[in-house]
């Protein structure tokens, strides 16, 4: 037998050996206070209503919501598709699962801001990315999405066009038939017609 | 190796712990890359959807199991183990003209066997580690060996029971081979 | 640092071109190691070849060594590589039909590219079988259904699974493939003494 194949086996060994040599080395990633900082302040993080409104009317697979308000308050309303963690929970392994997805934006949400912006810098620090906070909870979703205040006649044309989505969005959200003045008729078709096409999307 | 007759009738093969050393930097190198290992069996996969999807597109669309891998963008030809198995065909290739091993085609079989008897083996035993290789969720390249290597229990799994039915079952099958 | 595609370095169209290349390196491997010849592989089965099983824990263990260093190095994140999920009972039936298929058919999926490659009938038959048999599984897949997905046990790790580091299973891994080498050796010297219609292709 080769001589070689004797140096082989103890280099393996050695090599193998090694190993044992090396410190411990913590994969689980540390956010660096800066990094954390500097995160924390950009505004990409925030997703706005009426982006999340569309998400979900579009049927968006890639949309988590995830609502950090208590079980009670979560039962009472939710968004349409929402999963509850409440934010004392947001630790624990079992609901972390829902973060790291991958291709999945996870979007928190509470009735204003401070949660799930705690809840957002809590997972941030955890080392999840692609999380985003709906950008004024469910009071500015309240009086965005469903109950849109009309702009005034003398605003921009975009303003308008966000304005007839928003009604449409509501009339998608609570299902109520809200009384469409006839000035717009133009843009009421086209949002009537989308909300069709979604919803023989979502049945599948 | 040992003796010298042996050697002339044998083709020049590279020394197999070379081979492995050669193995294990290719795969560090795939995981470092696309952080997951190499695979065979998905390419095979890939073509089955492909075909069924041609042939009869309703029955494909409403599978569970084909729509898994249907999308409108483009086919699932167009996939990342399909270009590596074009790849191991041509590296192969290539191995074969450098080393005088591409010739016409042959088959090759125990002398107590006819050249049908080993084909029709061939395909069943392709029937079954195409069937198999399904349920294992890779073949003995991606699931046993690449699987195994990244410290995955499943790999571990099935390196080892491949290669234990294998033998078990070895005796009753000897004839195909020695 | 590593790996790179998972992290967005590498993008788009290079996937594929580095598919290619990986995959050119890796049959490469296979032919020249004599894995585009069904006697060759079954020669594991029989003791008189144990080419597949020094190349194959050879590279197991390469990586697994290599990849240890890497994470320590800072080059790849271990947490990061794909590890295949487990479901324990689909697989280890899956496992036995493929061990089977092994034995009978000589060769697996990559081997057989190889020996299509060089023009082994027996190897562009083994391919069209696997073509049948994942065609066949496919349509018997809602029969199957419950089966493929039962006993998942998710993306677990051997050390998640037993319970000690990945260095310790390196270790071990390093020390039973060098007791096989050495034994295989062995057994290799003797058989092939007994065997006189094995002749290389």
């Amino acid at each position: 037998m080769n001589k070689n194949y004797i140096y082989l086996t103890l280099l393996l060994i050695v090599l193998a050996g090694g190993l044992f040599l090396l410190p411990e080395k913590e994969n689980y990633q540390h956010m660096d206070p800066e990094d954390l900082m500097w995160s924390i302040v950009q505004p990409t993080r925030y997703v706005s209503t009426d982006q999340v409104a569309k998400r979900i009317i579009e049927g968006d697979p890639t949309l988590e919501l995830i609502d950090v308000r208590t079980i009670d308050e979560f039962e009472e309303f939710s968004l349409q598709g929402a999963i509850n963690i409440p934010i004392d929970s947001i630790m624990v392994p079992e609901y972390q699962d829902y973060l790291g997805i991958e291709d999945m934006s996870a979007v928190f949400y509470s009735d204003d801001d401070i949660k799930a912006d705690q809840a957002w810098v809590l997972a941030k620090r955890l080392g999840y990315d692609h999380i985003y906070v709906m950008k004024g909870g469910l009071n500015c979703w309240i009086r965005t999405i469903i109950k849109p205040e009309r702009p005034a006649s003398t605003a921009a044309a975009s303003e308008f066009e966000l304005y007839s989505f928003r009604r449409g969005a509501s009339m998608y959200f609570t299902g109520a038939e809200i009384a469409i003045p006839d000035d717009e008729g133009k843009q009421k078709v086209q949002v009537a017609r989308k909300k069709k096409t979604v919803v023989a999307e979502g049945g599948c | 190796m040992n003796t010298e007759i042996q050697s002339k009738n044998m083709p020049r093969y590279i020394n197999p712990y070379f081979g492995g050393v050669l193995l294990g930097l290719l795969l560090l190198a795939t995981f470092f890359i696309t952080g997951r290992g190499l695979g065979a069996s998905g390419a095979v996969k890939s073509a089955v959807v492909t075909t069924v999807d041609r042939v009869a597109h309703q029955h494909a669309e409403g599978s569970t199991f084909y729509s898994k891998f249907l999308t409108d963008n483009h086919s699932p030809m167009y996939s990342w183990m399909v270009f590596e198995s074009l790849g191991i065909f041509l590296g192969g290739l290539i191995s074969g003209v450098l080393f005088g091993r591409l010739k016409k085609l042959r088959t090759e079989h125990s002398p107590k066997i006819t050249s049908k008897t080993r084909l029709i083996a061939a395909g069943i035993g392709g029937i079954l580690f195409g069937f198999g290789s399904q349920l294992g969720r890779g073949c003995s390249s991606g699931a046993a060996l690449s699987g195994t290597a990244a410290f995955s229990f499943g790999g571990l799994i099935v390196m080892l029971f491949m290669f234990g039915t294998g033998y078990l079952v070895a005796y009753f099958f000897r004839k195909l081979w020695i | 640092m590593g790996p790179l595609i998972p992290q967005g370095i590498i993008t788009g169209e290079w996937d594929f071109v580095i598919a290619l290349l990986l995959g050119i390196f890796f049959g490469f491997i296979l032919e020249a190691s004599g894995f585009s010849s069904s006697r060759n592989i079954t020669g594991v089965f029989y003791g008189y070849n144990f080419v597949v099983l020094r190349v194959f824990l050879t590279a197991v263990v390469v990586t697994m060594i290599g990849l240890l260093y890497f994470n320590y190095m800072g080059w790849i994140n271990l947490d990061m590589l794909y590890i295949l999920p487990t479901y324990l009972t689909p697989m280890i039936v899956g496992a036995a039909i493929m061990g089977l298929g092994f034995v009978i058919g000589g060769f697996c999926p990559g081997t057989s590219y190889t020996g299509v490659a060089i023009g082994k009938l027996d190897a562009i038959v083994f391919t069209a079988g696997l073509f049948l048999g994942i065609f066949v599984f496919s349509e018997a897949y809602p029969l199957i259904e419950g089966f493929y997905n039962s006993d998942a046990m998710g993306r677990i790790t051997i050390s998640e699974f037993i319970g000690v580091s990945n260095e310790v299973i390196t270790f071990g891994f390093v020390i039973l493939a060098l007791a096989a080498f050495w034994g295989t050796w062995l057994i290799e010297k003797r058989v092939r003494k007994t065997i006189t219609e094995y002749k290389f292709d």
